[in-house]
């Protein structure tokens, strides 16, 4: 490479923006068409440039369904899951990477065999316990079956096993406690690793449908997935306002994820396999 | 021994989560399996039943089948995508790095978004032939013809799941030390000999990594599916955990549900034995 | 006549309005059933018109009634049954809900709603309910001579037609009328218009989206082949020669008189009547669509009138029926005594004032036969003719416990034959095996 020309790099630029302009073709078509005329949806050619805007579809839709209340549903649930993972997440991975007690091993299996019982499979039962407990329409009923998720204690693990257990002894030594060890020493460390997992329990509790599909049944606790899916089977709802509301979905996790983007960067690496 | 009880504290409360929402419901489903229950009556065990009647019915067979091939060719293609992804963005070109970020945000759509924009995309007069049609491609019904509605299911699972895998390899790949191309530079190998002898070999764990996972998520596939094409056209999008859906709660059919979930069990079973093989020889090494 | 209509609404007599026009004599009905407070829950199905309509009469009833009050939930058409199922399972069920009348021995068979009380409706006795409602209607809410649901609307599916479309290739929509599926084919060959591989517009569109649907499109052609959905043993004979038949008549319009894109009617769900409001098909078959459904998709059509509905082509003249069906109010029947009353009350009073239903979801046709068709605003409605026929005429739903199975098979079955290519009497054989599986399965169970 070092013996090309400079300018030569900047070759590699024009493939690479298409195909990048490529891959997001889809999310340009639905910024587009949310302010598009509804006569407009399947025209032979698209004007990627609305000719005329029509950001009015946004409250539009907003007020054919109780949106702002299944938005706000939605982040309640999602907010609670991602809260939850990160607790719980990062105290099983720190226990798991840093202590040895009896059957330390066969809790690591324990734990990443759940990854073979999502919630897609244990369905009808996890259904019926949440009714047995009278969480059917609840807030708790939604979110109680996601608050802990097995990747996310896989990851923080591979994390924390890479945090040198020599800073844990000499803290030790100075007769810091554990908790504080783990607040004060282990979570800075971590915070690339609980970037990740923050956006990735957020988007898939923001993601969920089947599991609300089977627990909820009252607009009260609807998600915003329930109320779309539900907006796009009516007849009389334009398909430019269903891309509004998709756009308006899409904002939420958008906002997690720019704020969340520094950290984001050197956190990838590793939901691979090493930390 | 202190320290011990220190690590059983942290760990505990996951695994009595786990132990209430996942195994708890498991060993439920499985004896819900011999049973016939609708829910409004209590559960009457029928032995093999519901697997017998499964074993010799068309619809749940044609979904099994579905399933399996889902997962293998959204798998495959995933991994394909995603690596071939991190390729193009590792490359030194200038605004490579704000590239991989664009990319990326196909994953912080929602998925109902995505099963939205994509049924309109692949509308027999959608984008997709808009585009197709300069390249003297005729029209493709892709979402109700029997040959390419799960082919274009396949196709949306990796417009959305392979940039996340991309960033994995992206990280996989900065990781290779640039001396190792400088060597085999020296030794004349270029191109796929390159890739062939140095990169693949170095990032192999976080290909089986990619591989499994990709492999998990597609075997819990139930939205695209029902969104995009609600199983059709005749059945031929129709996946098990649809199936488990559809008998569950609209046949009110449980015991048959549960029956269908262990098989999809056993499919998630055999995926994660090769995962676990995996995690444990990385430990080893 | 709003003042009339503010008038009867301040003295609290919806019901008084009935009495006004000739319905059967309700007597004192505007007591409050109960003075203690209650709570009750009502569960409903989405719809444009129907859904606000009744969102607001219940609003009504619980002003007048200060201590009901109602939660007032709903959810997708296709929705609704699964969720009061699950609701039922797990004791969640509504008090009161409206279903699909198809979905009444899905209740009945498992003892789930209760029979209702007709004198608490303001009928004299079981006979008068009967006589005062459609035929097809009665078949399904009667049982064992006690009446188990209390109609909303119920309606026959009529052929709507744009008649500028019809004048354009010269048609004329009176004369041409088509009367047979033969003659439905001719007419909406002339009427497609392609360009490519694009049906610029589709000259006859049958619905391609959900299993109803499917399901009550199928209905009337099977029966005027003569088919059966079941023999006198319950086994299922949609397979038989007279359905193999019916489906070659089904997909004949795309088949042999290439008139309709079925890929693009399922691409395009779930709409499949606004290709006709935007013009892109000239022929429709759907419950009764007018001025309320028109006006806000396409103005003009609206205002030059140029639309027009027939009652459905036969396979002979004289066999020209469409599916009829309905909405019916039932009861839960693990709701205490006095839910029970007040519901009964309640929905008396919901339909206790036509007129304001009419205005709210024209041209819904109504199930019961008394009170409304007299009026002049029903008079007025353009096509009510071809409504009321298409209802009066209608033939209803299979009415069996396996009714979701039926539909989803069937509903495979024509996708299969419609979208590849398969073959009509193998594709019916599957279906029919489908069928009785679920059927043998619900004997087991």
């Amino acid at each position: 490479m070092k013996r090309r020309l400079p300018g030569l790099r900047w070759l590699g630029l024009p493939p690479l923006a298409g195909l990048t302009l490529l891959v997001l073709l889809p999310v340009l078509w639905m910024l587009s068409t949310s302010f598009q005329a509804s006569e407009k949806m399947f025209q032979l050619a698209m004007d990627w440039i609305p000719r005329s805007w029509h950001p009015e579809n946004y409250p539009n839709a907003l007020h054919r369904a109780p949106f702002p209340l299944f938005f706000f549903n939605s982040i309640v649930v999602s907010l609670v899951v991602m809260a939850g993972n990160v607790v719980f997440c990062t105290l099983a991975g720190y226990g798991l990477a840093k202590f040895r007690f009896p059957g330390d091993r066969f809790a690591l299996l324990a734990i990443l065999s759940t990854l073979m019982l999502p919630l897609e499979v244990t369905l009808v039962p996890t259904f019926l316990i949440v009714h047995s407990l009278g969480w059917l329409n609840t807030y708790q009923g939604i979110f109680a079956p996601l608050l802990v998720d097995a990747f996310g204690i896989f990851l923080m693990r591979q994390f924390v096993l890479g945090v040198p257990t020599d800073y844990l002894e000499a803290a030790r030594i100075d007769g810091a406690g554990e908790v504080r060890i783990l607040w004060r020493i282990v979570l800075p460390q971590c915070k690339p690793a609980l970037a990740v997992l923050a956006l990735f329990a957020y988007r898939d509790s923001w993601d969920q449908f089947l599991w609300p599909l089977a627990v909820v049944s009252r607009d009260e606790y609807r998600t915003y997935p329930l109320g779309l899916v539900r907006f796009a089977e009516d007849y009389g709802n334009p398909q430019t306002e269903q891309m509004a509301v998709a756009v308006m979905a899409t904002v939420p996790v958008f906002v997690l994820f720019l704020l969340l983007q520094r950290l984001l960067k050197r956190g990838f690496g590793l939901t691979g396999l090493k930390g | 021994m202190r320290l011990r009880l220190w690590g059983v504290a942290f760990v505990l409360p996951a695994l009595l989560f786990f132990a209430f929402f996942k195994y708890g419901p498991m060993g439920w489903a499985f004896w819900l399996s011999f049973t016939s229950y609708d829910m409004l009556s209590p559960p009457r065990f029928v032995g093999i039943d519901n697997f017998a009647s499964l074993a010799a019915d068309p619809v749940f067979v044609q979904s099994l089948q579905n399933t399996l091939g889902y997962i293998v060719a959204s798998t495959l293609l995933i991994t394909l995508a995603a690596l071939l992804l991190a390729l193009a963005v590792s490359t030194p070109v200038p605004g490579a790095r704000a590239c991989m970020s664009a990319i990326f945000l196909t994953n912080v759509m929602p998925i109902i978004a995505v099963c939205l924009v994509w049924r309109f995309l692949l509308h027999p007069h959608g984008l997709v032939n808009q585009l197709l049609a300069p390249f003297g491609a005729g029209r493709i019904d892709w979402l109700t013809s029997d040959t390419t509605a799960m082919p274009a299911i396949v196709m949306v699972t990796v417009w959305r799941f392979a940039p996340y895998f991309m960033v994995v390899f992206v990280a996989a790949l900065a990781a290779i030390p640039a001396e190792y191309y400088e060597a085999a530079a020296i030794d004349g190998a270029r191109g796929l000999r390159r890739f062939r002898s140095i990169t693949l070999p170095l990032i192999l764990p976080q290909l089986f990594f990619v591989v499994v996972v990709a492999a998990l998520l597609s075997a819990r596939l139930f939205l695209m599916p029902y969104i995009v094409t609600g199983g059709g056209p005749g059945g031929a999008t129709r996946v098990l955990s649809m199936l488990i859906y559809e008998t569950g709660f609209s046949y009110l059919k449980m015991g048959r549900a549960a029956a269908i979930s262990v098989v999809l069990f056993a499919i998630v079973l055999a995926l994660t034995l090769a995962q676990m093989k995996l995690f444990m020889r990385d430990e080893e090494a | 006549m709003t003042t009339r209509r503010d008038f009867l609404r301040r003295t609290s007599a919806g019901a008084a309005a009935l009495g006004v026009l000739g319905a059967p004599a309700l007597g004192a009905a505007q007591g409050a059933p109960t003075r203690v407070p209650m709570k009750l829950t009502y569960w409903t199905w989405e719809n444009p018109q129907q859904r606000p309509w009744q969102k607001k009469r219940i609003d009504q009833y619980t002003q007048l009634h200060p201590n009901i009050s109602v939660e007032f939930q709903y959810f997708a058409f296709s929705d609704l049954g699964k969720k009061v199922s699950v609701g039922y399972a797990t004791g969640t069920a509504p008090d009161g809900f409206t279903t699909g009348d198809w979905l009444m021995p899905t209740w009945l068979t498992r003892k789930l709603i209760a029979p209702l009380d007709v004198q608490q409706l303001g009928y004299g006795s079981l006979d008068a309910f009967r006589n005062d409602h459609a035929p097809a209607f009665v078949a399904g809410a009667v049982h064992e001579g006690k009446a188990y649901g209390y109609p909303l609307w119920f309606y026959g599916v009529p052929l709507h037609v744009n008649t500028k479309q019809f004048r354009e290739v010269g048609l004329d929509p009176v004369k041409d009328e088509p009367k047979t599926w033969e003659q439905l084919g001719e007419v909406a060959k002339r009427l497609t218009i392609k360009d490519g591989s694009k049906f610029t517009r589709q000259g006859f569109k049958w619905a391609m989206h959900a299993s109803q649907w499917t399901a009550f499109q199928f209905n009337p052609i099977l029966l005027q082949c003569g088919g059966q959905w079941f023999d006198k043993h319950g086994k299922c004979t949609i397979n038989n020669e007279a359905g193999v038949r019916a489906m070659t008549i089904r997909a004949s319009i795309a088949r042999k008189y290439g008139a309709e894109d079925p890929a693009d009617s399922l691409a395009t769900a779930p709409v499949p009547w606004m290709d006709w409001l935007k013009e892109r098909c000239a022929m429709f078959s759907s419950p009764p669509i007018g001025p309320l459904a028109v006006k806000p998709i396409n103005p003009q059509m609206e205002a030059e009138g140029y639309y027009k509905a027939y009652v459905m082509p036969g396979v002979t003249e004289d066999k020209r029926y469409s599916t009829c069906y309905g909405f019916n109010c039932v009861v839960n029947a693990n709701a205490s005594k006095e839910k029970q009353e007040v519901l009964h009350h309640m929905y008396r009073f919901m339909m206790s004032d036509l007129r304001d239903c009419w205005i709210a979801t024209a041209p819904l046709t109504l199930a019961r036969k008394s009170g409304w068709t007299e009026l002049p605003e029903v008079k007025s409605t353009p096509n009510i003719e071809a409504f009321l026929r298409a209802k009066d005429t209608g033939v209803f739903l299979p009415r069996t416990p396996v009714w979701s199975e039926l539909a989803d098979a069937l509903h495979r079955a024509v996708q299969k034959v419609m979208l590849s290519s398969g073959d009509i009497k193998q594709v019916l054989n599957e279906a029919a095996a489908e069928v009785d599986r679920a059927t043998a399965e619900l004997k087991k169970g």
